[in-house]
């Protein structure tokens, strides 16, 4: 017999399962499926960001040999029905709704704006016909920045809101904000830009719909970060009940916020598969992912900052103006929890928050990897600009702001306790690993020799899922489920509604429910991927590590006592003399009584256990007592002040997720965000001219970090402070990207500090770089 | 057009039309899905295969201008199930994560460990950095190249 004691998987790098099929070609994604009778759609796309369409003719395009069907924005609307995106009815965000189409029918509102699709035997044909198409446009202006957009009087891209303003002004207060700025010290007062760049996941959006006119169902093979949502994003729209849509996802070649639910193109594909009864596949190119699939950030802030001459943060009084884009969605959910999230880890005893929401003719706003990230990027360049005005080191009015870790602990002044945080340690410990004053010295010295050294740390903490609170932490996807059953083959199988893009979810996951219930990490099965069989979830808001680690604990041991109690039947012993290791159930200290649990699910298959004996639990968890997820960073940077070239020399980050479920995959997670925040400050930007035309649609213009961007980066893992007695797993997704700008931007600004060099923007290439220079107060 | 070339050590041959790319040709008309597409503009590599010994991107090429290559995919690298060495370095230094670029890399570093097999660091980020991964930061694929290259220095 294998040995009693069971190894423990949990904590331990685990090799992915996912591994063998994508390193052998063998993963499926969604342009891998194939079907009898497949047809392939491609899109016309408006050239102008702001026009009314006069007229759409596709009767040249349908005559091409090869194409089956075109459809106009108008043909469409009568294949679907009207209503408001269905993520935001999900998410209940509130707020005057614009009314959409899902192709543009009376006017695009922004360049690559579809406006017909043809359908075709092959791709090739599709995109021949999208040439015959011919649109007939008479130009608008374009509103193209925000200040355009809040004026009333800027000719609104939707009739029903009459104006181009999604979210009105609002203005909350925490604290006693006007006392607090009365009082202080000094009062600094920026003004902070965060430029507009996007995902870029390597695999775009895509689907192949399969509509079966005999049972009238919907299958959809989707690129997803949630099967659930995609279903009722088609089933609304097409008029199907949801029972009748079934998506289907397999591997999905990243994602970082960008497919969530259907698009506007997808659902389109849906309703012509339906109209033609034959399956339609569409797989955006990288020109429309980098025109027309979302973008992110490019957010405005106005920021006053109360502090004391000792460089006591007192107060922050913030305005934003978030840009939504030209079909709002996610946008307006942003404000909320950049106003929460602003004080982050520190003693801010005030804030006054201001917000508000435009759309303009860029496209939509979509979630980037921490949509809220700009919160973090203004306070901790403030901080950082305050210690500049008062001569204090980066870390001592980091180390002197942050919030002690207390019982009771300190609460946010907007609300959230600050249980648990672990910021003091990680802003010492990336202080320690870099040796602060040595680089000091180090700077000095090359500064002498004409070389511009730079240090900048920055910190964060993510609620994911945050500590428990008065109201419930679980926020408006709610509990997370999951249905765990035990097969006759001895198999604990899992369905999750996450839907895994990279997380490797599949094999976390098994690690977690192999230790609860005592199987080998072979004998788990995740499956995800099948509106049909799993749960509702969506994988986002670096939610899973918290919720769906804590449901498949909770899940397997739920389980596992369903197996001692059938087990205590058969072996005729009290359940708690028993205990299932490596996938056998034993009497404690009697190696001879081993039962394989499949035995047991075999045994209770047929009936010996009572007639209803199943072994399959539902299971649902709440977050339990959470906690926060955060940590610091600290980047080495060299600046070329002939080139403006920027170098990342080194990049250290002590972070804090919790319990580590396996420290291979969080330091993938970390070291990827900080590649996407070092191309967000160095590289990548989504550029438009002012006409709303974009500057940046391949890969050659919007540039992604490669191999000789990114430098290696240092992870080191804090001991956490725990707060649940199970399940202290938290979210590690989004960090990075959260974090990575402002320490980039912050070592670039003390880099160029014998230029007197502020910096108040995000987007530092050569170019800008150069500028600063040229601008400099020195 | 009918073509006739050699993938994966088996002679195929088809009929693309002649603006059909490689990667189009493989993927469609050969089900060879393997090799990804994520640019069409020989920016991002994932779609790299090796034809006739060297690296290149399948959606740059027609498969016209295969006609009588020898073409080497992913899915020729472990055509029996076995996982080969560079994949089995890249499986144990957990060098990717969603996959999708996954093919282009294993192929442009075959390829260049073939010609390098001494290279260092520097040289493999180098001869990588035509090839874009948005998840990993690359560190961890930069490791498994050089585990595996080590390994082979050692059996």
């Amino acid at each position: 017999m294998a040995g009693i004691a069971a190894e423990r998987y949990t904590g331990a790098s685990i090799k992915r399962s996912e591994d063998p099929r994508i390193l052998t070609g063998s993963g499926r994604y969604v342009d891998d499926i194939k079907l009898p009778g497949m047809l392939h759609a491609a899109f016309v796309r408006s050239p102008l960001a702001h026009a009314r369409v006069l007229s759409v003719d596709v009767s040249a395009a349908r005559a091409l040999p090869g194409v089956v069907a075109a459809y106009t924005g108008a043909e469409l609307e009568t294949m679907t029905i009207p209503g408001p995106d269905v993520l935001m009815e999900m998410l209940g965000v509130g707020g005057p709704t614009p009314e959409f189409s899902l192709l543009a029918t009376d006017k695009v509102r922004f360049a690559g704006d579809p406006v017909a699709v043809v359908i075709a035997e092959s791709r090739y044909i599709a995109e021949d016909g999208c040439e015959l198409v011919d649109v007939e446009y008479d130009d608008l202006p374009p509103v193209v920045n925000a200040a355009v957009a809040l004026d009333p009087g800027s000719p609104p891209l939707f009739a029903n809101l009459g104006d181009n303003i999604v979210l009105p002004r609002s203005r909350r207060e925490f604290g006693e904000v006007a006392a607090t700025f009365a009082e202080a010290d000094r009062v600094i007062d920026v003004r902070i830009d965060v430029h507009r760049h996007q995902n870029v996941p390597m695999e775009g959006r895509g689907c192949v719909a399969s509509y079966d006119a005999g049972t009238g169902v919907m299958t959809v093979y989707a690129a997803t970060q949630s099967v659930h949502v995609s279903r009722k994003a088609v089933a609304t729209r097409l008029g199907i009940e949801p029972e009748q849509v079934r998506v289907l996802a397999g591997d999905v070649g990243g994602s970082f916020g960008l497919k969530i639910g259907a698009s506007r193109e997808e659902l389109a594909v849906a309703a012509a598969s339906r109209a033609l009864g034959q399956p339609v596949k569409w797989v955006e190119d990288r020109g429309e992912n980098l025109t027309a699939s979302g973008q992110a950030r490019e957010e405005s802030f106005d920021v006053r900052a109360a502090v004391s001459d000792d460089g006591d943060l007192l107060g922050l009084d913030v305005q934003v103006v978030v840009d939504t884009g030209s079909y709002p969605g996610m946008g307006t959910m942003v404000p909320a929890i950049m106003e929460e999230m602003l004080p982050g880890p520190y003693k801010l005893a005030a804030l006054g928050f201001e917000s508000t929401a435009v759309t303009r003719n860029k496209p939509s706003y979509v979630a980037y990897r921490g949509p809220w990230a700009s919160e973090t990027f203004v306070r901790e360049r403030v901080l950082d600009l305050v210690a500049k005005d008062l001569g204090l080191d980066p870390l001592e009015i980091r180390l002197r702001n942050v919030a002690p870790r207390t019982d009771p602990p300190a609460v946010m002044v907007t609300g959230r306790p600050l249980a648990g945080i672990t910021t003091r340690e990680s802003l010492e410990r990336v202080a320690k690993l870099v040796d602060f004053p040595a680089f000091r010295r180090r700077q000095v010295e090359a500064r002498g020799r004409g070389r511009y050294l730079g240090i900048g740390v920055a910190t964060f903490i993510e609620a994911a899922p945050g500590p428990r609170a008065p109201e419930p932490p679980s926020g408006p996807l709610g509990l997370e489920s999951m249905r765990l059953l035990l097969d006759e083959d001895g198999i604990v199988v899992l369905f999750t509604g996450q839907m895994p893009h990279g997380q490797g979810h599949q094999t976390t996951l098994a690690q977690i429910a192999a230790d609860e219930f005592g199987v080998p990490f072979e004998q788990v099965r995740v499956v995800v991927g099948d509106s049909d069989v799993v749960p509702f979830g969506l994988t986002g808001g670096s939610r899973s590590a918290t919720m769906t680690g804590g449901v498949a604990l909770h899940g397997a041991r739920q389980l596992k006592a369903k197996v001692l109690e059938f087990a205590s039947l058969l072996m005729e012993a009290s359940a708690q003399d028993l205990q299932i290791t490596d996938g056998h159930v034993w009497v404690r200290g009697d190696p001879d009584s081993a039962v394989a649990v499949g035995d047991v699910a075999r045994r209770a298959a047929a009936g010996e256990f009572g007639a209803d004996a199943s072994l399959e639990v539902e299971a649902a968890f709440d977050g339990g007592e959470g906690g926060w997820s955060g940590g610091s960073h600290c980047a080495i940077v060299e600046v070329d002040v002939e080139t403006g070239l920027v170098t990342v020399e080194r990049y250290v980050v002590a972070e804090d997720c919790g319990a580590l479920i396996n420290p291979a995959v969080v330091e993938g997670q970390i070291r990827g965000g900080v590649a996407q925040g070092i191309g967000a400050v160095l590289l990548e930007r989504s550029a438009y001219d002012e006409d709303g035309n974009c500057q940046s649609a391949t890969l050659m213009d919007y540039l992604v970090p490669t191999a000789c961007d990114v430098p290696r980066i240092e992870i080191e893992h804090l001991q956490t402070v725990p707060l649940d007695p199970d399940v202290n797993f938290r979210g590690v997704g989004e960090g990075g990207m959260i974090v990575a700008p402002p320490t980039l931007v912050n070592a670039i600004e003390d880099a160029l500090s014998p230029f007197g060099v502020r910096i108040y923007e995000q987007h530092l290439p050569p170019a800008r770089i150069l500028e600063l220079i040229a601008n400099g107060d020195a | 057009m009918d073509i006739t070339l050699r993938i994966n050590g088996v002679t195929r041959t088809g009929s693309p039309e002649p603006r059909k790319t490689l990667a189009d040709f493989l993927r469609d008309d050969l089900n060879l899905t393997g090799t990804h597409i994520g640019c069409e503009h020989g920016v991002c590599g994932a779609c790299t295969v090796i034809v006739d010994g060297r690296a290149v991107r399948s959606c740059l090429m027609l498969a016209v201008q295969a006609a009588g290559s020898e073409v080497t995919t992913i899915e020729g690298l472990a055509p029996d199930g076995e996982l080969g060495g560079l994949q089995q370095a890249l499986w144990d230094s957990h060098s990717f994560q969603c996959g999708f670029c996954t093919p282009g890399f294993v192929m442009q570093a075959t390829a260049y460990l073939h010609a390098h097999p001494d290279a260092g660091e520097q040289q493999v980020r180098e001869a990588l950095s035509g090839n874009i991964c948005r998840c990993t930061g690359y560190q961890s694929i930069i490791d498994g190249v050089l585990l595996a290259a080590d390994r082979a220095r050692q059996s």
